[in-house]
């Protein structure tokens, strides 16, 4: 078993409106060992974005982390989680254009960043900068290119060089390929990984895509409605989820299979449910097709660290 | 009516101690204005109940020679000063209303065919603005003004002069309206609900006035509130240079320019009261319509 | 016949500068060939699925099958009638614009946010004088809010009350009012999530099914049109690269492109 890096204990992110008190993430608890990539799947509204955002701090106002603890390295971190953005924990976002200053070179942003939080001279960042380039498969020449000389793809290998450049011990990718083409994200996601792994570098993916974090994942936590649905190995998850949500999410996802032709695709009937009209007990419970009286009136909790569902408890 | 009670506008709208006072204040002044004839205790403009020897009682004091009181004083004319204001209240808002309502008509629908149609129709509507933009408004409201003042038949003047003020204070206030407005139709235009309005067969005007006219019409309601405020200010100096209301309408402009020729020799309160009233006027709408623009469209800053 | 045929279809956009710019920076005018002869047929009441990646074309094509942009050159013929016949009169061209409805890919900027979804749902009867009386109008809408999955008495609300699923929903209604033959879908399920994406494409499925409906299907991702595409072709910068029956595609894709999109989509399988 390899060290834990990151630990969630019932983060909470709550949204204050004139309705009432949103909680965007409810009571999610979840780690992140060295080296390790963890997926997390779930569709808009899912409170997913949140989660990374408040792991380093960015949530704005009438947004706050209201409670739980985030512990990184065996420390606790929330009162001051932007300590450890830049140097420690690093950002990759879905679109490129917000990680890089369009008015400055690609290499003044690499070499700004790695002069500002590692002790290395000027020289050497120079030199940082063009193996980080070349690392992600962009010659190191073009240091002095504007990001709008980039295509989309190369842009987001940038960010990846940028994210990577001050050696962090964890990146959250944040819907790192969603605005790229099928055959560009496959090569950033494998990019991603590949570095990483020689690194030791842990990554939190977040996405909507299953088929994203199937190949990338070494585990899967899935979330619904703010709240923890399922977690586990990507093995696991995969060939046998057992909350009736993820099963739902995979059956309903389409693939390119010539046997699919003529057939009707598994649904989930309606959408999930706004935050501020979350049914009681179990927030999937009017989406389920495998729904009890139980599921109505409690809450389930996160079980054999697993799924978060009442079938867990007559199955064991 | 429920649903307005209980939205993000209301709520915000309540929370606003500024927006609320402004609002008080303009509410008060337009019912003031518009009840002119029950609240004034005299009628300013009748001539035969003037009394020249009420002339020049200060605020609150009788009359040395007829022992009335007047509550704000009165004029050289005897006139009482709360009723003129009043009435100058009337005039004002009045010019106001109607330049404002002018220029958004004409610079909404300049501003849709601008920003709808496009090409040389867009360049010709812009650059006219462009250049209407490099002269301040009040110089373009006196070009007018004095155009169709020389128009005119002598004998019309006195009688078409708050409409010639109307429309050259509404000719110059046109422009903000034209380019937010073509903005946003440049917007609205390539959403995908136009293109569905173009499937079915609807021509331009019916995609302009039904589909993009609604869609573009929050921003109009700002620059019209931010625009009543100058336009109220355009009229009172107009009419403080003497080339607005005439003595006979007497808008708060008049009334000041009045009260002007009276500072220097005591009768301080001839100015002063009517300046207050513009001064609250215009200011209560001005903080009214920047609340309005900061809650319903913080781009617009 | 095919009852679709779009025939060495081509379509160039001018991005040069300004002329006078142009002048005086000696600058060659700049042209981009979005669509470079593409030809395909669809036959009535099956559907035709055009995949491409961004700046293959793709919604190019799309918009002039619907008659929102003029080919450059080539033509469209629907039911034998020529879409780019300039001697039409309105009336004639009404007619033709009546049988061809597309559904969007953005659930947001669809629907005209100040329209009640009734208003939205009964104005291309209005356009096409297709049911008079407000009445009858009230009934056909219900009628089509039922076939979408939905209720009544959602004529009454507006687009923001609804989720991105239910507004795709209203906006396959709106296209079915107006009784088509043939559907434009230009990426309708990307916005949306998977769970709601599979609603829509098998309610997209069982309409075409009920009415016959003949489907041009505009998408990047292959995977979407696996289960109703009847054909596909694959498109890459303009040029329409190949063309298979769904299950031929899938199983021997014959084009290198074709293999790479194959096998560059995400797929949900355990493999390590």
């Amino acid at each position: 078993m390899t060290e834990t890096l990151l630990e969630l204990k019932g983060l909470e992110v709550t949204f204050k409106t004139r309705r009432g008190t949103l909680k965007a993430v409810d009571d999610l608890s979840l780690s992140i060992k060295k080296g390790e990539i963890l997926g997390i799947v779930g569709e808009s509204g899912a409170g997913k974005s949140m989660t990374g955002a408040a792991i380093i701090g960015l949530i704005d106002p009438p947004g706050r982390v209201s409670a739980g603890e985030v512990w990184f390295e065996q420390e606790r971190v929330d009162a001051h989680p932007e300590r450890l953005r830049g140097r420690q924990i690093s950002m990759v976002f879905q679109d490129p254009l917000t990680s890089l200053n369009p008015l400055r070179t690609v290499g003044d942003q690499l070499i700004e960043t790695i002069l500002v939080h590692m002790n290395v001279s000027k020289s050497e960042a120079v030199q940082r900068a063009r193996d980080g380039l070349a690392e992600v498969g962009i010659d190191p020449d073009r240091l002095n290119a504007y990001p709008h000389a980039f295509s989309g793809g190369m842009r987001q290998r940038v960010v990846v060089a940028l994210a990577l450049a001050t050696e962090p011990k964890l990146v959250i990718a944040d819907e790192p390929t969603t605005a790229l083409d099928v055959s560009v994200q496959a090569q950033v996601l494998d990019l991603l990984k590949k570095l990483c792994r020689e690194r030791g570098t842990s990554v939190m993916l977040i996405t909507h895509d299953m088929g994203v974090i199937a190949q990338t994942s070494d585990r899967i936590a899935v979330m619904y409605a703010g709240r923890l649905a399922e977690i586990g190995s990507t093995r696991e998850v995969l060939t046998n989820p057992q909350h009736p949500y993820t099963q739902g999410l995979m059956a309903s996802t389409p693939s390119v299979d010539a046997k699919s032709f003529g057939k009707t695709l598994f649904q989930i009937p309606g959408s999930m449910p706004k935050l501020d009209a979350l049914p009681n007990g179990c927030a999937f419970n009017p989406r389920c097709n495998q729904v009890h009286e139980r599921c109505r009136t409690e809450r389930p909790p996160l079980m054999s660290d697993r799924a978060a569902c009442w079938l867990m408890e007559t199955a064991s | 009516m429920h649903r307005f009670f209980d939205s993000d506008f209301f709520y915000a709208f309540r929370r606003s101690p500024i927006a609320i006072v402004s609002l008080i204040v303009v509410v008060f002044m337009v019912l003031s204005a518009l009840l002119a004839n029950f609240i004034a205790p005299t009628n300013p403009f009748d001539a035969a109940s003037l009394n020249l020897m009420n002339g020049f009682t200060a605020p609150m004091e009788p009359n040395a020679f007829t022992g009335e009181t007047f509550l704000l004083g009165t004029d050289d004319q005897g006139r009482d000063l709360f009723s003129a204001i009043l009435f100058g209240l009337r005039v004002s808002l009045f010019v106001g209303l109607m330049a404002v309502g002018l220029a958004m008509v004409l610079g909404v629908l300049l501003g849709l065919i601008a920003g709808y149609v496009g090409g040389w129709l867009d360049t010709l509507i812009m650059r006219l603005a462009d250049i209407q933009m490099t002269f301040p408004s009040i110089l373009i409201a006196m070009l007018i003004f004095g155009v169709a003042r020389g128009l005119l038949p002598a004998e019309l003047r006195e009688e078409m002069a708050i409409t010639v003020l109307i429309l050259s204070i509404g000719l110059s206030e046109w422009v903000n309206f034209a380019r937010t407005v073509r903005g946003s139709t440049m917007v609205e235009k390539e959403k995908e609900y136009v293109a569905a309005a173009r499937l079915i067969g609807l021509n331009r005007w019916q995609i302009m006035l039904r589909h993009i006219l609604p869609n573009v019409l929050g921003p109009v309601l700002v620059i019209a509130t931010i625009t009543l405020a100058l336009a109220i200010i355009a009229e009172a100096t107009l009419s403080f240079l003497g080339v607005g209301a005439p003595r006979t309408e007497p808008s708060l402009g008049t009334l000041i320019r009045i009260g002007q020729d009276f500072l220097f020799s005591g009768e301080w309160w001839i100015l002063l009261f009517p300046a207050l009233t513009l001064l609250a006027l215009a200011l209560s709408v001005n903080l009214f319509g920047d609340w309005l623009r900061d809650t319903l469209n913080p781009r617009l800053r | 016949m095919s009852f679709v045929v779009a025939k060495d279809l081509c379509r160039t956009f001018d991005l040069s500068e300004p002329w006078i710019v142009r002048k005086l920076t000696m600058q060659p005018k700049r042209l981009l060939k979005a669509v470079d002869h593409v030809n395909f047929e669809i036959e009535r009441g099956t559907t035709y699925a055009l995949v491409g990646e961004s700046g293959s074309g793709k919604s190019t094509i799309a918009n002039m099958v619907v008659g929102l942009m003029q080919p450059s050159a080539g033509s469209i013929t629907i039911d034998g009638q020529n879409l780019g016949n300039a001697s039409m009169n309105r009336q004639e061209q009404q007619r033709l614009r009546r049988r061809i409805q597309m559904v969007f890919q953005s659930p947001y900027a669809s629907l005209n946010p100040r329209w009640k979804v009734g208003d939205i749902l009964s104005e291309p009867m209005r356009a096409f004088n297709l049911i008079d009386g407000a009445t009858a109008q009230r009934r056909r809408v219900a009628e089509l809010l039922e076939q979408v999955g939905m209720s009544e008495t959602d004529a009454g609300k507006f687009p923001h009350e609804f989720s991105g699923g239910q507004r795709q929903r209203i906006s396959i209604a709106r296209a079915l009012a107006s009784q088509p033959e043939v559907i434009i879908c230009d990426e309708p399920t990307s916005a949306l999530d998977v769970s709601v994406q599979a609603q829509v494409l098998n309610l997209l499925k069982s309409l075409q099914q009920d009415f016959g409906l003949t489907y041009l299907f505009i998408t990047h991702d292959l995977a979407v049109v696996s289960t109703m595409a009847n054909k596909i072709g694959v498109l890459n910068q303009g040029v329409l690269v190949e063309e298979q029956a769904t299950v031929d595609l899938f199983s021997k894709p014959q084009q290198d492109y074709t293999k790479m999109l194959l096998s560059a989509a995400p797929k949900i399988e355990f493999s390590s």
